[in-house]
């Protein structure tokens, strides 16, 4: 009897911990909430929201792809420079031409992301080139290329078709048209993830890669799979964020991977891979959006918003890790008090 | 080819000093103004800051961890160093405090990763933005530019007939300092024992704990004099100083032959592909090839040191008993386990 | 009808070391076959040549009549061969039925997912097996036992024909066993056969209906269980004569060097007592699992101690870490040695001198000569066969490499050494050569605990046994009274009230 409630206990305690972690930043997205709305006057207006939701969405729909390389227990620091290429070349094919439709020059861009994800993924799975020291090559060499194609010059907004700056400007039913793309990119993202039986994949090789190749998981395919998914995503970012910020020039989105990185790491996201989902990821956006929002209505220096990202990484992973230990330390002890009543029954 | 020259082949710096060599070649023909004494001299000295930095983190990478951090302790002391001195303080102690900051952050950092196990890779992503925030916050959007001019000598002097910069020497000097302390002492040692294997060096009585939190420790101390010396060399200091170099400090470190998995590695080959990169950007430079567009080249370099080095590992491990142990990720250490078969490819 | 597997003359040798010797044995369908022998017996190698992840040197392996050679572990999969160890391979982030059907997943409409299905057959698969726990439980907080039993789940729904047990029990409650054992013959039932490896002979008599013996990587026996009762498997199990194989010499046996008191770790050991004097050898000895190496390693402070005293020449002594172990006079050779007893790409003067670096270096700076005289003087007093100091330790033989780790211990000059299965895996002669060693350093006044499940050696070289089982001292025989069976039967438990 008494055998049978602890082990409920660790049972629970495990179910909790993966709720926990949406729970948790849930709860200090609330807090966060609240403290601005006392402390901030503009806090919670409808314009300041619009605003939020139009600087959240870019990065949802990139920490979506690196959330999945990140499942399985890999990094992509190169999704700024992606971003940043493929909004080049997105407003270049509009500004060469110009009647091409939106849709077509999204497709493009995503196809672009997807190229360079592919590059990415090759150097990782079969060149067997860690993942952090890889991006950080493409990283740089991509944003050399940007450099070069750019050659200097930029693109600005009167160079870009109305429609697509449109993009950016509208809110149907009041809520910014690059929020609803956003959302919709989140909703089929955490379908395949949880429908497509090669998305489940990526869970298991971040969870145990050598028990996932035993299990006959083809784990180079897979990865280099979630990173052209990360790099496609991107690329869709880039669109994107041309039609946000349409003077695009070679510096276009630098350093945007750590905002990304810091949505997917606060959203719960296992920086060992394994574990992770969407509404987190976005939960985490939102927290991290927010908090930048703040921050400037509450005119504290900008400066501080790169610390807070970084602190936040920080204070997560030890968290993370401190959970998980605490869990662990709790099963041996579980175990622990089975070997002793083992004991006392056979002397009994 | 000889028996002679495969043997010397083996060694990697020889390889690097052909590869100077012939990089050499190829910048003269780029310009004939790259063999001017003056230009060759003066090589390094605008990298030299990034050299320090690389030589730090050649003790955590051999050490078996990594530390992406560096660019931002970097920028920290940099600014430091420049607000202390603004507020009075005589420039050499000014210059000491800084040293101490940044060896505060490194401290900072390895008792995260040192003591309390946390992955290193997460942690100092995470701090990477933390520090470079901080710096930020300490001295905000401009510049600081008036230094005394005793002061950069160290970074811009020259002696002896104004030929030798005095950046040189410190950029040796340095080398040879860490080279003995890595290949000398008895801490070197550890290092080396620690990153190949940390099992058995802890089973042998090596002060595991200690010797982790010192090689980042060390780390951040070596990014600040790399800061003092930034500011020497250019003069002035920004907040934004050493962002965008962590690629240099990478590919220095990596093409120098240190193993990106720990246990291997050499100062000379840092300080060799040190060279060799400044030697590759001052030629790219002669020839007007743009910062950015240079990163491409250096980016290549960098995964092409990995995966030669993944291919030489290959043809070794012909015939030999399974490859190295790959660093732990999750701690699954139930050494009874070594009795009851399980498959070899469950060691972690 | 053939059986279900046969091995003919499977032979496997290690560096020298032959592990299994032309076994021959048949495993029926459907049958509950125990595999017993001592540690070293062969019964790690065969399971890993049935489960494709080594082959053997010789011999055949037919499956229902036909041969098959088993290359990988996808093969054996493929051939229904599904081994599970004490440690079960599972995804910790991921839940039952997600761990069940990992990269098989029951597909639906339009190719995706069908949770719905995979939940009902995990939890039909479960139910049958009697789990207390239901698909959706993330497997990250699940105990052993439940761990094994997602394993089992995981054969059966991927139709395994064989399933391999390597001493399942080990972790599990009495209630626990029960449910395994209903388990298990419900498995029988379906047609499975299990190959049960145990060293609890009580289990063995209640669960298995054949018993193959192994001794020495030899195939002894394989009998139906009713004909072999457990005193019978004990002495096939260790029937072999005690030959002069260990020179022993006498040492003279001085004063109380160690003495432990109420040692314990919660699931690991509890209340272990002891002592040891100067120049003796004490061997421990029990089973897988009984929490030998686990008290020399609290000793050694690698791991913490949760409760008990020690004391070194009579004054206390706390294990806070193998530094401070080291400098009281211990030293550890750990049951792993080649790969946490010695760092591989290093040289052989590099790992002796490991250990006494501080004393090799004053003022922190490496004198290579000092390290090069050491690692000659060991290398001579051990006879170690390399090329020279500097040759890097991967390259030696296996034997060779045990006796680097053995040099650098030594070069410690400890007082008191724990020696954790020193000749496990290792050929005759080199096994002559550490006896010879170890008795010789006991006559100098060293003091040697020596954990050994290889009785002949445990016999020979030891003034004094301590048997442990489960987490417990259960056993101190002194060397006049000790016999192979009355250490066997501590170890396993027979004879006592279960």
């Amino acid at each position: 009897m008494i055998g049978n409630a602890r082990r409920m206990s660790a049972q629970e305690m495990a179910a909790a911990t993966f709720r926990l972690r949406e729970i948790g930043i849930a709860s200090a997205l609330g807090l966060a909430i609240v403290f601005f709305s006392i402390r901030a006057s503009h806090f919670l207006t409808v314009g300041n929201w619009q605003n939020i939701l139009q600087n959240v969405s870019i990065v949802v729909v990139v920490a979506v792809g690196e959330m999945v390389v990140v499942l399985t227990r890999n990094i992509d620091l190169s999704v700024g420079s992606i971003v940043g290429l493929s909004a080049y070349l997105t407003a270049a094919t509009f500004v060469h031409h110009h009647g091409y439709p939106i849709f077509v020059v999204a497709l493009i861009a995503v196809g672009i992301g997807v190229g360079l994800g592919l590059v990415n993924g090759l150097l990782v799975a079969v060149g067997r080139i860690p993942s952090i020291i890889a991006t950080l090559a493409t990283l740089a060499i991509y944003r050399g290329i940007d450099t070069q194609i750019t050659g200097g010059e930029n693109i600005t907004a009167y160079q870009l078709p109305n429609r697509f700056l449109k993009l950016a400007s509208t809110k149907p039913g009041g809520v910014p048209t690059l929020a609803w793309i956003a959302l919709a990119v989140a909703l089929l993202g955490a379908a395949v993830l949880r429908w497509a039986p090669w998305a489940r994949d990526f869970y298991a090789i971040g969870s145990n890669p050598d028990a996932a190749r035993f299990a006959g998981i083809p784990t180079t395919r897979r990865l280099i799979t979630a990173f052209m998914i990360s790099g496609g995503l991107a690329g869709l970012g880039g669109f994107l964020f041309a039609a946000r910020f349409p003077t695009v020039d070679a510096v276009a989105a630098k350093g945007f991977e750590l905002d990304v990185i810091t949505a997917v790491v606060i959203g719960g996201v296992n920086v060992f891979g394994g574990s992770g989902s969407v509404l987190g990821v976005v939960l985490g956006a939102l927290f991290v959006a927010t908090i930048q929002d703040g921050f400037i209505l509450l005119r504290i220096s900008e400066f501080w918003r790169l610390f807070f990202n970084g602190f936040a990484i920080v204070v997560a992973v030890t968290l993370n890790a401190l959970l998980t230990r605490r869990l662990q330390d709790a099963l041996r002890r579980r175990k622990a008090d089975v070997l002793e009543a083992r004991h006392r029954e056979a002397e009994a | 080819m000889s028996r002679v020259a495969r043997r010397l082949l083996a060694r990697w710096e020889i390889v690097l000093v052909l590869a100077i060599i012939g990089a050499g070649i190829w910048s003269t023909t780029l310009s004939p103004y790259f063999l001017k004494r003056g230009n060759l001299l003066d090589l390094v000295t605008p990298y030299v800051f990034i050299g320090l930095m690389a030589f730090g983190l050649t003790f955590v990478v051999i050490a078996g961890e990594i530390d992406i951090s560096v660019v931002s302790t970097l920028a920290v002391s940099v600014v430091c160093f420049a607000q202390i001195f603004d507020s009075g303080v005589d420039v050499w102690l000014a210059g000491l405090a800084a040293l101490a900051v940044a060896t505060a952050l490194g401290l900072g950092n390895g008792l995260l990763v040192g003591l309390l196990n946390l992955p290193s890779l997460a942690i100092t992503l995470g701090t990477l933005a933390a520090y470079g925030g901080l710096a930020f916050v300490v001295l905000g959007g401009e510049g600081v530019a008036s230094f005394p001019n005793g002061y950069t000598q160290i970074g811009g002097g020259y002696l002896w007939r104004n030929q030798l910069p005095v950046a040189l020497l410190v950029l040796l000097g340095f080398a040879l300092l860490l080279g003995l302390l890595l290949h000398a002492t008895r801490f070197g040692r550890y290092v080396f024992t620690i990153g190949s294997n940390r099992e058995a060096a802890r089973f042998s009585g090596v002060p595991v704990a200690r010797v982790r939190v010192s090689v980042f420790a060390l780390s951040g101390l070596l990014a600040g004099i790399g800061g003092v010396v930034y500011v020497g060399y250019f003069g002035s200091a920004r907040a934004d100083a050493g962002t965008g170099s962590l690629l240099d400090v990478v590919t220095a470190v990596v093409l120098g032959g240190v193993d990106i998995f720990g246990g291997a590695g050499s100062m000379l080959g840092v300080l060799l592909a040190l060279i060799l990169v400044a030697e590759l950007r001052n030629g790219m430079q002669l020839a007007n090839i743009a910062g950015e567009t240079q990163d491409i080249v250096i980016g290549a370099l960098l995964l092409g040191a990995i995966l030669a080095g993944n291919l030489l590992r290959a043809a070794q491990a012909d015939g030999a008993l399974s490859g190295r142990l790959r660093p732990r990720r999750r701690e699954v250490v139930d050494h009874e386990a070594a009795d009851s078969a399980l498959p070899p490819s469950l060691e972690t | 009808m053939s059986s279900l597997i046969e091995l003919h003359g499977i032979s496997k040798s290690y560096g020298g070391v032959q592990a299994v010797s032309e076994v021959s044995f048949g495993i029926e369908k459907a049958s509950v076959h125990a595999l017993v022998g001592e540690n070293g017996a062969g019964k790690s190698t065969l399971v890993k040549i049935l489960t494709g992840v080594i082959q053997p040197d010789e011999g055949r392996l037919l499956i229902d009549g036909e041969p098959h050679r088993i290359g990988d572990p996808q093969t054996a999969h493929r051939l229904g061969i599904v081994a599970m160890y004490q440690e079960p391979t599972v995804f910790p982030d991921l839940t039952v039925a997600e761990n069940v059907f990992a990269g098989r997943q029951p597909r639906g409409s339009l190719h995706a997912v069908d949770w719905g299905a995979m939940r009902l057959e995990a939890m039909r698969i479960l139910d049958e097996l009697g789990a207390e726990f239901g698909p959706d439980t993330p497997v990250l907080g699940l105990g052993v036992a439940d761990r094994q039993l997602l394993e089992i789940a995981k054969a059966l729904s991927s139709s395994a024909r064989v399933l391999i047990m390597d001493e399942p029990t080990a972790a599990l409650s009495p209630h626990e066993v029960e449910r395994l054992f209903a388990t298990v013959r419900g498995l029988q039932e379906r047609g499975v056969a299990v190959v049960y490896i145990s060293h609890r002979l009580e289990e063995v008599a209640a669960i298995a209906d054949v018993v193959t013996v192994l001794r020495d990587g030899r195939h002894i026996e394989t009998k139906p269980a009713a004909e072999l009762p457990q005193g019978e498997i004990i002495r096939l199990m260790v029937g072999r004569s005690l030959d002069a194989l260990f020179p022993k010499e006498d040492a003279e046996i001085g004063d109380v060097v160690l003495r432990a008191e109420g040692l314990t770790r919660r699931g690991v050991f509890s209340n272990v007592s002891f002592e040891l004097r100067r120049g003796e050898i004490v061997g421990l000895a029990g089973f897988v699992g009984s929490g030998r190496t686990e008290v020399a390693r609290s000793i050694f402070g690698i791991d913490p101690l949760e409760g008990g005293e020690l004391w070194i020449d009579g004054r206390p002594f706390r294990p806070r870490s193998p530094r401070a172990a080291l400098r009281r006079g211990l030293a550890y050779l750990p049951e792993d040695r080649l790969h946490q007893g010695l760092v591989q790409p290093m040289s052989v003067g590099t790992n002796v001198s490991m250990a006494v670096l501080p004393e090799l270096t004053p003022g922190g700076i490496l004198r290579p000569r000092r390290e090069r005289a050491l690692a000659r003087r060991f290398m001579e007093q051990l006879r170690i066969k390399a090329t020279s100091p500097a040759q890097v330790v991967r390259s030696l033989s296996g034997g060779n490499q045990q006796k680097v780790v053995l040099g650098k211990w030594l070069a410690a000059e400890p007082r008191i050494l724990l020696l954790d299965e020193p000749t496990h895996g290792v050929d005759v002669g080199t096994k002559a050569d550490v006896h010879r060693e170890i008795s010789h350093l006991a006559t100098q006044g060293l003091t040697i605990l020596l954990i050994s499940s290889e009785l002949p050696e445990v016999l020979g070289m030891s003034d004094r046994i301590l048997v442990m089982r489960e987490g417990r001292l259960v056993a101190e025989l002194p060397r006049a009274e000790a016999t192979q069976e009355r250490v066997i039967q501590a170890a396993a438990g027979f004879g006592e009230a279960a």
